[in-house]
Order: C-alpha cells, then structure tokens, then sequence
C-alpha cells in the first residue's frame, strides 16, 4: 500500500497510532513534505497559541513556545514510535514546553488551581431575565411573555452574508467574559476541542465544564440578541 | 404584537410525568446539546421542544452561537516564524521536490 494518494495531512495526524494513515504521514514528513509539515502548522498553531496561553502569561511567549514545540517535533520526528496519535504526541510536547515555560514566568497552571465553584458564576442565578417569563400563578407558569419570548435571527449569526458587525461584537463580548467561561467557551467553541480534552487540559470535572460552558454561551446568546433587536427596532409593543 | 399561542399550557399534573417550563429549558439547554441530561429529563425537555416554538428559537440561537463562535479568526504565528520553522523542517528532513537536501 505505498504511494497511496494519503489522506488529507490533518486528517491522518488524528488517526491513531499504527493506522495505516499515520503510517503514511508520517512517512511523508520523515521524507521531507514540506506541504503536509506547513499543513499542520497552519491547521493546528492557533489552538497550540491557545492552548499555551493557559500556561504563559503573554502572547510573545506564547508564539515562544508553539515555536519551540514545532521544532521539537520537526527535531524528534524520526524518533516518534507512534504510539499515539500524532496530534496528541505534538499537543503532549506543548504542554511539557508550555508547563516548564510557566513555571519559569512563576505561572504555573493558574486555571485549575483558581478553580472555584463561584465567583465566574459556576454556581448562580438564571442565564435568562426572569422578567421574560411568567409568574408562578400565572396560567402558564414560567412560559416565556409575550414580550419575552425570543424571536427567530435572520439571517442568522454564522452564516457567511452576515456583516462583520455581528462578528466584531461577538469578540467583544467574547473577551469580556469572566476568564473560566471565556476559556471553556473559546477551547469548545472557537476552536472546537471537544469536552474531554477539555475537561483533561484545564483539570476540571465534566460538569464545571457544561456550567462554565453554560454560561459563557448563554451571555454571548443574550449579547447576540441585543444585536438583532437592534437592527431590526424594538419588537412592536403588545398592541 | 400577540402571539398566538405563546406557550404550551402545562399538561395535567396528574400523571406523574416529569414535566419542563421553558424557564427550567433554557437552564438545561447546553446539558440537552451536550447529551449529558439523565434519560427522563431528556424526554422531557424533547416533549417540552415538541410543544414549545420559543423554546426551539432559543435552542437554535444558542446552536448559531456556537456555530458563529466557530468562524471568529483563530491566532496564527507570524508569518516569518512560520517559515523560519517550515525552513528548519526541510533543512532537517530534506526536500524531495528538490531531490536532495537544500543547504542549510
């Protein structure tokens, strides 16, 4: 099975260790593929600066670090057994680059450490104004108002026409979400880890990551909602 | 503006179905996404989706939310870093478009 036209190189660097498809990429990389390499700089360096910015504290030593990891394993590549995945050896020497590099900055892994079961608001009230629904003696106890109900976007946020407004003000809100959400929302959301390597990379249980995840989505759907409301004027008054 | 029918009435209370108002739904919203409800909460919060439009908005705005999440621009290295490494790359393993390693 040699010379098979392979798979996509992100593709194959997440099969597991001894799949044919890892065997293949790896083979490429060890000949000296330069597109498959820049491939996997270009796919995987933005959640890497993420993710080393969990560790260190700027984003110079950040890009220091990602650096740092690429060349180890651009240095340790013919010594990779192969054992794992690719994408889990590179993220494993990350986070070893990473945790020695805050440990000299004197950061060491203030996420889990800080972790407590307040003050982001992991415990809390309603993500929802509770004036949006009805009262408990109402026919329809705590169904949505006629005011309060939500009404459908369009077009909606992530489709392509949408303007750039809507994304700018996502970020903003997105940056101004306590820092326990804000990470939770941008490891999942923006960069798409999934609830395990999150729970694993910032040492919480799965639950905190659902509440964490919970709220930070919910005050972004609320900052959204603003948005709409405000292109499209005041929903007309119950009249 | 009136809606029509702007939420479901609640079923009897008396078969002992558990049973979910919209502000209990938009609390358990990402738990449903995520899969993570226990089963009769789940049912409950999908018979609740069956009856409630509403609630499907609000579960459609919160799926946007992350899908639009999805497409904000992810930090990239600069580019001169990302030569630099993609250089060191073929000066290490060699360059077969090259036929031989580039000098170094």
């Amino acid at each position: 099975m040699q010379q098979q036209p392979g798979l996509p190189a992100v593709v194959a660097a997440v099969r597991e260790g001894g799949s044919d498809a890892q065997a293949e990429l790896l083979g490429r990389l060890r000949a000296g593929d330069r597109q498959a390499f820049a491939e996997l700089v270009d796919a995987w360096s933005g959640v890497l600066l993420r993710v080393a910015l969990l560790y260190v504290s700027t984003r110079a030593s950040a890009e220091e670090v990602v650096q740092d990891t690429w060349l180890a394993v651009i240095g340790q590549l013919d010594r990779f057994e192969g054992r794992s995945s690719l994408r889990t050896w590179v993220f494993r020497i990350l986070e070893n680059q990473a945790r020695s590099r805050g440990s000299r900055e004197a950061r060491t892994v203030p996420w889990s450490t800080a972790f407590l079961p307040d003050g982001d608001g992991a415990d809390g009230g309603p993500t929802v104004d509770p004036a949006r629904f009805r009262g408990s003696e109402d026919r329809w106890p705590r169904h949505w108002t006629d005011a309060g109900l939500p009404r459908p976007w369009q077009p909606p946020p992530e489709e392509a026409v949408v303007a750039g407004e809507v994304r700018r003000e996502l970020r903003t809100a997105l940056a101004e979400l306590p820092e326990r959400q804000r990470t939770v929302v941008e490891l999942r959301d923006v960069l798409g880890l999934t609830s395990e390597e999150v729970c694993e990379r910032l040492g919480i249980s799965a639950g905190n990551q659902r509440i964490l995840l919970h709220r930070g989505r919910a005050r972004l759907r609320a900052r959204l909602e603003d948005v709409y409301r405000g292109a499209r004027g005041e929903p007309d008054d119950g009249g | 503006m009136v809606a029509e029918n702007p939420a479901p009435a609640p079923r009897a209370a008396a078969d002992d179905v558990l049973e979910v108002a919209c502000q209990e739904f938009v609390e358990l919203v990402t738990e449903h996404l995520e899969g993570a409800l226990p089963e009769p909460v789940d049912r409950a919060v999908r018979a609740h989706l069956e009856l409630c439009d509403p609630c499907v908005v609000y579960l459609e705005q919160v799926r946007s939310t992350a899908a639009a999440l999805r497409t904000l621009p992810l930090p990239t290295l600069p580019a001169a870093a990302r030569e630099r490494l993609l250089d060191v790359f073929t000066a290490l393993h060699g360059d077969p478009a090259e036929g031989g390693t580039g000098s170094s």
